[in-house]
């Protein structure tokens, strides 16, 4: 059984002659422990694809099977708790709260799933260790430079342990090296058996990543 | 969602635009402030007003003799007038419904103690006087006026202690001697009244020298006294019948005397018609309340909406992260009740301060009670909720993909 498994899945906006089609009916699977690049030019429909991974936004048709279990059209509440427990988002801006501490920053999905403070705390700090921001747990996102900030939007997104790490351009607002050093922190938790799904328009990381999805005109050209 | 996260939050939020909150809560806080100041005010006003009528005795019927003018009397000077001793007798005898009846008269003249003149007054009255206006013996080696005092014609009489004071300094009154055109009393007893008590509402039991009615009556003939009482206290048995009983007077003074030479008042009507008034000063003030806390309220909804504007990718990240639209409603309504509750307790004092202020100088009696407190706070609790409701809905209800695109 495949982690992921889109069928037919698709989404319009508006309807009539004006709809646009954003993605056109799309059939895929993605296996588990895969680094796996959505990629395509600006309005190609990766966005969009990666919104309806990421639960943000409803198909306009078709299912989508993660784990097995088809969570296209679950309620607000489902589809809240599963993005809290399953899948972990990283944004291009980092999308860091500014008023708290990174390690607040990191906690904020573990209180969505109910931990305990002392828990959340603790593997908050394990987390941002690991990323290498051990040393600055009480500082400010403000305090911290792009790629810093980036991490911790990673050790956040890995907080509830996710079946799946979705990027929106993760390296997009970053230099090149930097990028490459958060490419670098993906290749290890992919190592690990963990499954991310990166949207890019960087050719340069195909080279980079085990599958390369290719989105034209919001229909799925390269699989 | 815990509930410290939600005190993190509004917290962090607050300080962050700590201005703006300040200028977002500032209706409230007006608000709230004059409502407890008001309502102080009023309460002030109300205690003291039905202070001054209880002390009056809520189970007494006053009449008060009055000197017809020159319209009633078709242009005659007349000597004589008020309530009689006749009437007095009638009411005790005739009437049911009257436990007592205890007239007041004064003697318009001088008194002098070692030949110094003093303008305290001379008053007659009966020994159930101490009993209707709740005055107490103020020397135990004294006592007050009794029925042999009346019986014997005793020249006796009772100081009230502000009296004493002025007449005989730091001596011992018991014993000492008042003398008035001719006549002279011996002071047998001191009495106080603790309540501070005017004789019908005007002038201080403690500062008057009280002898047995009869006897001065006795002494001094009707080419002394214009009135034979000033004052009657009727005092009622039964409450309910009061009323009735204060009516049953009226009928029969108006048949028994040719001229309008009396007023009755009611103290305990009096009472129920200030607090028919307070109630209705307590309509006009919720109203203002009402009012202010509307103006506070919509200024917390326009600031509430724009930091969800400001807000609103912080609201799509949140989604992202997995908060349920129920946090996020919540997390936008505890932070608008947290300005308008904050605002209530800043009102609160704000208006204890202007409380002290009217105190200090109107020179007006305040009184912050626990309730307008409890009823102020409730009330900015209550705004923040029903003007932070909106908002907080408009920021659950946005959608996560929609929130993070702005």
């Amino acid at each position: 059984m495949s982690l992921i498994e889109l069928q037919g899945i698709s989404r319009v906006y508006g309807s009539g002659p004006t709809a646009v089609h954003a993605l056109r009916p799309a059939t895929l699977q993605v296996e588990e422990g895969t680094f796996v690049a959505i990629y395509g030019a600006s309005g190609s429909g990766k966005s969009t694809m990666l919104n309806m991974l990421g639960l943000l936004d409803e198909p306009t048709a078709g299912s989508y099977l993660l784990e097995g279990r088809n969570v296209a059209n679950l309620s607000d509440m489902d589809r809240s708790s599963i993005r809290c427990r399953k899948i972990g988002i990283i944004f291009q801006s980092f999308n860091l709260f500014p008023h708290f501490s990174i390690l607040e920053n990191v906690c904020m999905p573990m209180r969505f799933a109910g931990a305990e403070r002392h828990e959340m705390k603790e593997r908050a700090a394990h987390l941002l260790d690991r990323v290498g921001l051990g040393d600055r747990l009480r500082h400010s996102p403000s305090q911290l430079s792009g790629g810093q900030c980036q991490r911790v939007a990673i050790a956040r997104a890995l907080a509830n342990n996710p079946a799946v790490l979705l990027g929106d351009e993760p390296t997009g607002n970053l230099d090149e090296k930097t990028g490459d050093e958060i490419i670098g922190i993906f290749h290890e938790l992919v190592a690990e058996g963990r499954t991310v799904v990166m949207v890019t328009h960087n050719a340069e990381y195909e080279k980079q990543v085990q599958r390369v999805i290719e989105l034209h005109d919001g229909n799925v050209v390269r699989q | 969602m815990s509930f410290i996260y939600n005190i993190e939050s509004t917290w962090l939020s607050l300080k962050h635009h700590a201005f703006r909150s300040l200028l977002a809560m500032l209706g409230v806080v007006l608000g709230v402030a004059a409502v407890v100041g008001m309502l102080a005010v009023s309460e002030g006003a109300k205690r003291e007003s039905i202070e001054r009528i209880e002390q009056q005795g809520v189970d007494n019927i006053i009449i008060h003799s009055e000197k017809p003018n020159a319209n009633e009397t078709g242009g005659e000077n007349i000597f004589f007038y008020g309530v009689t001793r006749e009437d007095l007798i009638h009411f005790g005898t005739v009437f049911d419904n009257i436990k007592r009846v205890v007239p007041v008269v004064g003697l318009r003249q001088t008194v002098y103690v070692d030949g110094r003149p003093s303008d305290i007054a001379l008053v007659g009255t009966k020994p159930d006087f101490m009993t209707v206006t709740r005055s107490e013996n103020a020397d135990p080696r004294g006592r007050w006026l009794s029925d042999a005092d009346s019986a014997m014609a005793s020249m006796v009489c009772v100081v009230g202690v502000e009296a004493a004071r002025q007449l005989f300094g730091l001596a011992d009154p018991l014993g000492k001697a008042v003398s008035v055109y001719g006549a002279t009393f011996q002071v047998i007893g001191l009495m106080e009244n603790p309540l501070l008590t005017k004789v019908a509402g005007k002038y201080d039991i403690n500062n008057m020298i009280f002898v047995d009615y009869e006897t001065l009556l006795s002494i001094f003939n009707r080419d002394f006294m214009a009135v034979e009482a000033d004052y009657v206290y009727v005092q009622v048995d039964d409450l309910d019948y009061l009323k009735n009983t204060a009516d049953r007077i009226r009928t029969y003074l108006e048949e028994s005397h040719e001229l309008p030479d009396y007023t009755i008042s009611v103290p305990y009507e009096l009472l129920l018609a200030e607090q028919a008034t307070q109630r209705v000063f307590t309509v006009v003030m919720g109203s203002i309340a009402a009012i202010s806390l509307l103006v506070g309220g919509i200024g917390i909804m326009n600031i509430m909406l724009a930091n969800i504007y400001e807000r609103t990718k912080e609201i799509g990240t949140l989604r992202a992260l997995g908060a349920p639209r129920r946090t996020i409603l919540i997390q936008f309504l505890f932070e608008a009740v947290a300005l308008t509750g904050l605002g209530g307790v800043l009102g609160v004092g704000i208006g204890f301060l202007i409380a002290l202020l009217i105190k200090h100088t109107a020179d007006m009696p305040t009184i912050v009670t626990p309730g307008s407190v409890i009823v102020a706070l409730t009330v900015s609790v209550f705004t923040g909720i029903l003007f932070g409701t909106h908002p907080a809905w408009k920021a659950a209800s946005l959608s996560p993909i929609e929130a993070l695109r702005r």
